[in-house]
């Protein structure tokens, strides 16, 4: 009997916002791949079901076209093994024994072979195996989107590793150099190294994915994954950052993840930090990522500040989100969902809502719902991308999801415009 | 056709946001051609007119009002 595989996020996916607005959890990344893809080669096999949040269901269905989600009906008498998005399958073994593994209150992994056709959501899941035998889970675990971010040196190293990939399959100009072993490079299929780029490997490897260009003057240092058709432009890319499919990357990049179709096309730093699909972040957009009394950074979440536990600690950029030029983010921002943000010479506050725009120095409606998803389809167009029906349902109903509070920082803003 | 009080306050209000004289502002002024009010300041007047009136305004209605006495009559009907 094989072991049917199923992936799910539990009721604390808002530890991942801003970004797991429009994604579940176990779509977040780390390392060169997914959080789902990991538990994917733990498990050695592929998802056949996935449990989230009802309303992501459309969009993850599209993503995940083989697999079941949030309907367990077809996966009658089989053996099955149910493990949270919040496990690290780098370097994990999923039980051997039928035993649910918990992380405190948190079903981490279940292996049953019991009648799992009822389960259709993470409490229901969760009613089923506290009957089973229990253990504490053990593995690595992420509690926060930030541990996903800190945790992506290491996972660039084991993904390298586990790929196995290695070599030039591209082209890679006669002045660029590796400096570092070259057995720790893999340059994919139609991807063009040009002059005077350096490819630093000396303290981890570099992965540049098929159909990526990488520009004069850039330097990438290891562990770095560079994804399929991304373009460096002259760019500092410094240890433990993840970019790409489809992004064009600047400036000084250090420690982040970006998620595909995002622009950080000129000079600026971003550190630290963690960034969705669509974003635009304007000429000389920078963040901060250490305080300067170098004590844990906290970062706004759910209305609360929760301490990081560390001292390097950047921004929270979430899909569609743009910023003008010259934008500066406090250590520990938090950017929602398609907010616009316009520079006004100072930090920005630590977290601007969903849908909103800060302008002049305060949160406002800006142009509305409407104006924002029009403008998206726009820039998703300069791509050859078509935003689909699924996408925009989704989008409108984040926005009602986000609604009381968003409205409380505009009308902070206009109380506060008014005393202008 | 707006309550003077709404329009004087419409034009109290968008003299501030736009920094003019409020008696260079009249009903059938345009925000945009008239009186130079760029898109993002449209953002700014929106806020100003809710905060002013305690009133919340759809977006897309709101930005297709183009002069100053049709926002006071827009406004005006919310009241």
């Amino acid at each position: 009997m094989s072991t049917r595989l199923i992936v799910f996020e539990d009721d604390q996916f808002d530890h991942f916002l801003p970004l797991a607005w429009v994604r579940a959890v176990f779509e977040l990344k780390t390392g060169a791949t997914t959080l789902a893809h990991k538990i994917e080669r733990a498990a050695g096999r592929a998802v056949d079901a996935l449990l989230a949040r009802d309303y992501l269901a459309p969009v993850i269905q599209r993503r995940f076209p083989q697999a079941k989600v949030n309907t367990l009906e077809s996966l009658r008498d089989e053996e099955t093994l149910f493990v949270n998005a919040r496990v690290c399958g780098s370097g994990w073994t999923p039980p051997a024994d039928r035993l649910a593994l918990w992380h405190g209150d948190t079903l981490a992994c279940w292996r049953t072979a019991s009648d799992v056709t009822a389960i259709r959501d993470y409490a229901s899941l969760c009613a089923a195996a506290r009957g089973a035998d229990r253990a504490d889970f053990t593995g690595q675990w992420f509690d926060y989107i930030w541990d996903a971010m800190l945790a992506n040196p290491a996972q660039i190293t084991a993904d390298f590793a586990a790929e196995g990939r290695k070599g030039i399959e591209g082209t890679m100009h006669a002045s660029a150099v590796i400096f570092g072993p070259q057995d720790q490079l893999y340059v994919g299929a139609g991807a063009e190294i040009h002059p005077f780029v350096c490819v630093d490997t000396r303290n981890g490897p570099v992965t540049i994915e098929a159909g990526c260009e990488i520009h004069p003057y850039t330097r990438i240092e290891g562990p770095c994954y560079v994804g399929p058709k991304s373009i460096l432009l002259g760019a500092k890319v410094r240890e433990g950052c993840s970019i790409g499919p489809m992004c064009r990357v600047g400036g000084e990049v250090e420690e982040s993840i970006i998620h595909g179709y995002s622009n950080k096309y000129h000079d600026g730093f971003l550190g630290h930090a963690y960034v969705g699909e669509w974003v635009n972040l304007g000429a000389l957009t920078t963040n901060s990522d250490l305080k300067n009394d170098y004590t844990p950074v906290s970062v706004m979440m759910n209305g609360v500040a929760v301490n990081t536990g560390s001292n390097k600690v950047g921004s929270f950029i979430a899909d569609h989100a743009k910023t003008s030029i010259g934008t500066l983010l406090n250590t520990g921002s938090v950017v929602g969902t398609m907010a616009i943000l316009v520079a006004n010479g100072a930090p920005l506050p630590k977290y601007i809502p969903p849908f909103a725009w800060f302008l002049n120095g305060v949160v406002s409606k800006g142009f509305g719902l409407n104006g924002l998803i029009d403008t998206a389809r726009v820039a998703m167009s300069r791509r050859k991308v078509q935003m689909t029906d699924e996408d925009e349902v989704l989008l409108r109903h984040v926005y009602e999801l986000t609604s009381a509070d968003r409205m409380e920082y505009v009308r902070k803003g206009r109380r506060a415009a008014a005393r202008k | 056709m707006a309550n003077k009080d709404v329009l004087d306050r419409v034009i109290k209000v968008t003299a501030r946001v736009l920094n003019l004289d409020p008696g260079e502002i009249r009903p059938e002024h345009s925000f945009s051609f008239d009186l130079g009010a760029e898109s993002v300041q449209s953002v700014e007047l929106i806020a100003a007119f809710e905060e002013e009136f305690g009133i919340e305004m759809d977006e897309d209605a709101a930005l297709a009002v183009e002069r100053v006495g049709a926002a006071a009559d827009f406004i005006g009907k919310q009241l």
